[in-house]
């Protein structure tokens, strides 16, 4: 239908600065290691040639990789030693994402993502810079549409057709209206449900994320690196400077170092979900987030395994949670995993209406949520302080003055026992279970019915005495499977998820 | 997950395992002769080999002459029409349910061992996770193979 076509020539800019990294990520901690002197600069020119190479080969590559759209597929060649050529049918394709970073953005330009039903990357695609009206030309080309998959089935069920002239002005409306369907800025526009997180809850949930102890961690790193890197004099005379300083100085110096590593960490999460827009639209939810780069996201909703509520511990306390969905297949480059936040912060309370907004499917009944008996006290402290109880006795014994150290963590084992046995619990409704558990956050999970792959009962012979079960829900995600555990529970209970979950009636 | 599932594994599991106990048995029993002469040659306590021997003795009495046994005992399945029902453990009994709309393929698995005493295993796949009987005789593993896989052709809603 049409001429094969190459991307935009900023793709090279994107390939060789993908490539780049990768080396650089790869060599990097090499060159810390053993950097002295020569090395350095010899390793340096060689970074140098590697990157000219490197430069060379994405030029190549780009000149070598072109796409063409037909009928009902798009045909991808590629390659420089190996051509490879891929077609991908228009019925097996999920969904097209448009993102943009920055680059992107100051040329007008867009990626696009093409999924399949399929977990493997391989067989979905990715073009890494084409202008943007030739991405959402795509997306409309490439995108199947319910009315039009209808159609199909409607005329192989009126095969010889008699009213044919009938027929072509359904098509021709039916085609007009998918038209405008799939442009995402007319569902945007649109009244379809939909839910934009406010500037002020990102700011929340990026100063209560996690997030910022990692960026924390690999700060540290940067400064035990760069410490070979200064010339030994400045760092002995340096040093001998700091510890002239009182020791509050210090002190008042890593209170600071904290403050902006704390306030990067919450630039950081803005950044990346500046904007969030979610929309639920047909069986599909779709996504638009970050400040910088433009991220695009849609999640049909067959894909969905599992819909999950995350309070971490800085959160539960103020009473705000995330939501994630737990889905198969998709996605190319996976760096969350198959987690998907669908919203990052809510306070609990708008939790329910936000479900029944946006994912009338799933339900949360945490009213309904039967907790775990109180016979089950002793085997949740048990479960989580037993390692540290262990840890005390050779320390007991080896080494008498460091014993507190285990004895803190036993008692803070015992501790995080106590949370979860408060907050483990489950509930069934007719389609789904609804598992909670907590280890440093408290999670709540959905399962649907069809949803589940396997639901297993465990026992050991003091539960059986005291009536008490563990269940584990496995589902689907790209991997091994995601498995929900659910410790002690009332045998009773667990034995009506069971009779819940059997096909045999 | 009330009831027991009725159908056992073959009996011969039990000398199938002891026989794989024992072979496993011969690397600790290895360490504790290293771990003596090693004593003997650098002269040092023999109270760490008597140590090793102790916990080898355990370890064997427990993994060829205890828990063959228990295991046996516990080992139940079932097969209905609309899923697949399996207890196992030693301590911790576990009780899966597998629906038969969720299996996605069946193996029989034969190993030397298995093979002498014309046993086999079957391994039952669905998308998360994978559930294997251990030891069933061949004929039986077979038929079983061939009656889940027609009994998961039912059509498969997408997942």
């Amino acid at each position: 239908m049409s001429e094969p076509k190459r991307l935009h020539f900023l793709a090279i800019l994107f390939q060789t600065l993908s490539s780049i990294k990768d080396w650089f990520l790869g060599l990097f901690p090499l060159i810390f290691l053993f950097g002295r002197g020569n090395f350095l600069l010899y390793s340096l020119i060689g970074f140098s040639i590697l990157a000219v190479i490197m430069i060379g080969y994405s030029m190549i590559g780009w000149y070598r990789f072109t796409y063409q759209l037909d009928d009902d597929q798009i045909r991808i060649e590629r390659g420089i030693f190996i051509r490879k050529k891929r077609t991908i049918s228009k019925h097996r394709i999920q969904s097209i994402n448009l993102s943009q970073n920055i680059i992107h953005r100051i040329f007008g330009l867009t990626s696009v993502q093409i999924e399949t039903a399929g977990s493997d990357a391989d067989v979905d695609a990715k073009l890494t810079a084409v202008t943007m009206s030739d991405g959402i030309e795509l997306r409309k080309h490439l995108k199947p549409s319910k009315q039009q998959a209808m159609l199909n089935v409607e005329t192989e069920d009126t095969e010889n057709a008699f009213a044919s002239d009938q027929e072509d002005t359904v098509t021709s409306q039916i085609a007009e209206k998918t038209d405008n369907q799939y442009d995402y800025d007319y569902v945007l526009e649109n009244n379809y449900p939909k839910y934009e997180t406010p500037f002020k809850r990102l700011f929340l949930y990026g100063s209560t994320s996690g997030g910022f102890s990692a960026i924390m961690g690999i700060f540290f790193l940067i400064i035990f690196e760069v410490e070979n890197l200064i010339p030994e004099a400045l760092y002995e005379s340096t040093t001998a400077w700091l510890y002239a300083q009182a020791i509050w100085a210090l002190i008042a110096l890593f209170v600071v170092f904290l403050v902006i590593v704390w306030i990067l960490g919450v630039f950081g999460m803005v950044i990346k979900y500046g904007d969030f827009t979610i929309v639920r639209y047909d069986e599909e939810l779709y996504i638009t987030r970050g400040l910088w780069e433009k991220k695009q996201l849609t999640i049909p909703l067959k894909r969905i395994q599992a819909v999950g509520i995350k309070q971490n511990l800085i959160r539960q306390p103020l009473g705000f949670a995330s939501l994630y969905v737990e889905s198969a297949g998709g996605e190319i480059n996976k760096t969350e995993g198959t987690r998907t936040i669908i919203l990052p912060l809510l306070h609990k309370r708008e939790i329910q209406a936000f479900l029944e907004k946006m994912l009338p499917e799933y339900q949360l009944d945490w009213e309904q949520l039967i907790p775990a008996p109180k016979r089950a006290i002793p085997y949740y402290l048990i479960k989580s302080s037993i390692v540290p109880f262990l840890a005390m006795i050779p320390t007991a014994v080896f080494a008498l003055n460091w014993l507190w150290i285990p004895k803190a963590f036993f008692v803070l084992a015992l501790i995080i026992g106590w949370i979860d046995y408060r907050t483990a619990g489950s509930c069934i409704t007719k389609e789904q279970v609804t598992l909670q558990n907590w280890l440093f956050s408290k999670e709540t999970v959905i399962l649907k019915h069809r949803r589940i792959q396997a639901l297993e009962k465990k026992q050991h012979f003091l539960h059986r005495r005291h009536r008490l079960a563990t269940i584990k829900a496995s589902i689907l995600n790209n991997f091994m499977g995601q498995h929900y555990i659910v410790h002690a529970l009332d045998q009773e209970q667990v034995d009506q998820i069971g009779d819940w979950y059997s096909y045999r009636k | 997950m009330r009831e027991v599932p009725e159908q056992r594994i073959a009996k011969t599991a039990i000398k199938v395992w002891k026989i794989q106990a024992i072979i496993l048995s011969f690397f600790p029993f290895i360490a504790t002769i290293a771990l003596f002469i090693l004593a003997n040659m650098y002269d040092f306590s023999y109270w760490y080999a008597i140590g090793l021997l102790v916990f080898t003795v355990i370890e064997v009495i427990l993994s060829v002459f205890i828990i063959p046994y228990v295991r046996w005992r516990r080992w139940r399945y079932q097969v209905y029409d609309q899923e697949v029902y399996i207890q196992h453990g030693i301590i911790i009994v576990k009780r899966t349910l597998v629906p038969m709309i969720r299996v996605q393929h069946v193996d029989t698995k034969q190993g030397p061992i298995l093979k002498r005493f014309k046993l086999a295993s079957l391994a039952i796949s669905t998308a998360a996770t994978t559930h294997e009987i251990p030891a069933l005789r061949e004929q039986e593993a077979d038929l079983l193979r061939d009656q889940i896989s027609i009994l998961a052709r039912v059509e498969q809603e997408d997942v």
